[in-house]
């Protein structure tokens, strides 16, 4: 009896949720009745619900295709200017492919920012960095998640607190003090804040790890500790394979934002003999200058660095963090979801 | 409990006495954990904060005999500066303060938009969420002010239809601008909504699937149980956002106030005194909304609870 009733509310519901339905839509479905369109085809055009037609997806899709060419456009433009002459650069009839490519702009740009003694400088940097920031910041986050901290409060509020506090503001007493220590225009001033979970956004991975790991079942803790194993033991055998997800994600932005920074490079690097790719862009100009001048001997021939050449540079410098997360997006946007970031 | 059992008040006692023995074990233990965050919380955090506060008292300036630096007490000489004097400093924080009150919601509204869009089931999504991301990865170096001065910061039909003369009809002149400067860093205000999508996405994942499949079976169209349902549950995510989002355009490196706190603290006559002073001052101007947001949040989790 029971089952025969909600049966029947079952055949009444569609009915009813056609109601319900935007007018434009009940319009276009009237229409497809009367055309006598077979009931299967209606429903994969429109569908049951608003969002789940053929319909619906196919504006979806327009909408985000239109937004990621917004997106994307700035990608492209630099791209096809990176391989432009000078003359197709300035024919207005010209806008994406170039009518020749010009691969020798890469060659200029390679010149230009010492791209390889750069790259090497910029990945050393970069990599040491968010590999000593992801352990100290996840080994923070755990004590902030599991352990037993008188004043954990406190503590974590001052986390959230240096979170807030514009880097900036503290980059002054730092400044002095680097010189002080003899830290300018070596690495160390990136290096050292990432071994004690400070440097860029450490506090950012910090509030990660620790919503990550106190989404973790609280038995694996305490079985650990039934066998024997001590707490740096648990957290190393136990907690780290598990924490491959948020430890991937801190990793990533470690990375990039270690690479893209220009801020401290720029202040702590001013008069280093070598500097990171982000800061390269602004010698490209004295560098081919130098080049040239230094090659061509008499006739003191300025390379002007021009656009194409600026953007193949700009492309060259985010390459590499570009390939790294063409392999590592599957999991990055996966992972996002499977870390429980927020909760 | 003791009470009723005389025999077992001693081992309440020795329990008592084993389990803060137990506490102290476990307390060394998490101090253990933190001592590297901890020293670096001093180092970095701590003793920069109290230095800065100290020399933005100070007027600093290179020690005659070239040995190090010098300080002179000048009380609040750098802050009555930085308003009465410097003619740039305020000037710039009131635009940037205007230009956050079109951005921060700009960038969160979008945000949530693009997250409800690829929450949705379609195919091919994966490849948008991979271009939606793309922009973490390079919207925060140098390469972006090389394509801002290229013009590509800006929407690409804003010149056809003569926007700007539109804006300026609109409104007042100072609204005008401040609208023109936002239009004209549309698409780089849109690249920085990157983690803001991601934080939107991982919201929705926790709600669960049953919840809306129930809401179905009672007749409630997606869009009433977008309403009812999801915007709920995101409310605090919105204001984390919100907070993010102030913080991440506040600590820009590429705000023009940043800059000029730079520009001060090389320049001989101001120096690191009155860029620190300058520092702090922004700080505070900055830390003020986001508190009010905080506040917010735990206001209506509490109503929640």
């Amino acid at each position: 009896m029971r089952t025969v009733k909600s049966q029947s509310q079952f055949t009444q519901k569609p009915s009813e949720q056609e109601d319900t339905q935007p007018g434009m839509l009940n319009r276009f479905r009237d229409y497809l009745i009367r055309k006598h369109i077979p009931e299967r085809v209606r429903v994969a055009v429109i569908g049951r619900q608003v969002n789940d037609g053929l319909l619906f997806k196919a504006l979806l899709v327009i909408i985000l295709i239109s937004i990621a060419v917004l997106y994307v456009k700035p990608l492209l433009y630099m791209m096809s200017t990176s391989v432009k002459t000078l003359p197709d650069l300035l024919d207005t009839s010209i806008q994406w492919i170039p009518r020749q490519f010009e691969w020798l702009n890469y060659g200029k740009a390679i010149d230009g920012l010492k791209y390889w003694r750069s790259l090497g400088i910029t990945a050393f940097i970069a990599l040491s960095a968010a590999v000593l920031q992801t352990i100290a910041c996840g080994v923070t986050g755990y004590a902030f998640a599991r352990l037993y901290i008188p004043g954990k409060k406190i503590w974590f509020a001052i986390v959230i607190l240096t979170f807030l506090i514009p880097q900036q503001t503290l980059v002054i007493p730092l400044y002095v003090t680097y010189v002080k220590l003899g830290w300018l225009n070596t690495v160390l001033p990136f290096i050292v804040p990432a071994i004690v979970a400070q440097g860029i956004k450490g506090s950012l991975f910090i509030i990660i790890f620790r919503q990550f790991f106190s989404t973790l079942p609280k038995e694996l803790e305490e079985s650990a500790r039934m066998d024997g194993a001590g707490a740096i033991r648990t957290f190393w055998k136990i907690m780290i394979p598990l924490s491959r997800p948020a430890l991937l994600i801190v990793f990533l932005f470690s990375f990039v934002w270690h690479w893209n920074d220009y801020f401290e490079p720029a202040l702590y690097l001013k008069g280093a003999d070598f500097y990171p790719l982000s800061l390269s862009l602004q010698h490209l100009q004295s560098n081919l200058n130098y080049l040239s001048g230094s090659s061509s001997g008499l006739t003191n021939v300025v390379v002007d660095v021009n656009e194409p050449i600026k953007m193949a540079a700009a492309f060259l410098i985010i390459l590499p963090p570009l390939v790294l997360y063409l392999f590592a997006q599957r999991y990055f946007v996966e992972g996002i979801e499977r870390t429980g970031i927020v909760e | 409990m003791a009470k009723s059992q005389p025999g077992a008040v001693m081992s309440a006692r020795e329990h008592n006495r084993n389990r803060g023995r137990q506490r102290g074990r476990e307390a060394l233990r998490g101090y253990l954990f933190l001592t590297p965050w901890l020293i670096g919380i001093g180092c970095f955090v701590c003793y920069p904060i109290f230095y800065s506060i100290y020399i933005s008292f100070h007027k600093v300036s290179v020690a005659k005999d070239g040995s190090g630096l010098a300080y002179e007490w000048i009380g609040w000489g750098n802050y009555s500066y930085s308003f009465l004097k410097d003619n740039i400093f305020p000037i710039e924080m009131l635009s940037f303060l205007r230009e956050l009150l079109f951005i921060v919601p700009i960038t969160v509204i979008f945000s949530l938009l693009v997250a409800v869009m690829l929450n949705q089931k379609f195919r091919g999504r994966m490849f948008f969420r991979m271009i939606f991301f793309l922009p973490v990865i390079f919207a925060t170096g140098e390469v972006l002010t090389e394509l801002f001065s290229q013009g590509q910061g800006s929407i690409p039909f804003g010149e056809q239809y003569d926007i700007e003369g539109f804006i300026y009809g609109m409104f007042s002149p100072g609204i005008a601008g401040t609208i023109l400067s936002v239009i004209s860093r549309f698409i780089i205000i849109l690249w920085s909504s990157g983690i803001q999508i991601i934080i939107f996405l991982a919201a929705f994942q926790t709600i669960p699937k049953s919840t809306f499949e129930a809401a179905r079976i009672d007749g409630v169209t997606p869009w009433e149980s977008f309403w009812k349902i999801t915007f709920p549950v995101i409310v605090p995510f919105i204001v984390l956002n919100l907070i993010y989002t102030l913080v991440d355009q506040a600590t820009s490196p590429f705000n023009p106030i940043i800059e000029h706190i730079m520009n001060n603290m090389s320049d001989v006559e101001t120096g690191y005194g009155y860029a620190s002073a300058l520092g702090w001052i922004y700080c505070a101007v900055t830390i003020v909304p986001i508190l009010v947001l905080a506040r917010f949040t735990k206001q209506t989790n509490r109503e929640k609870r």
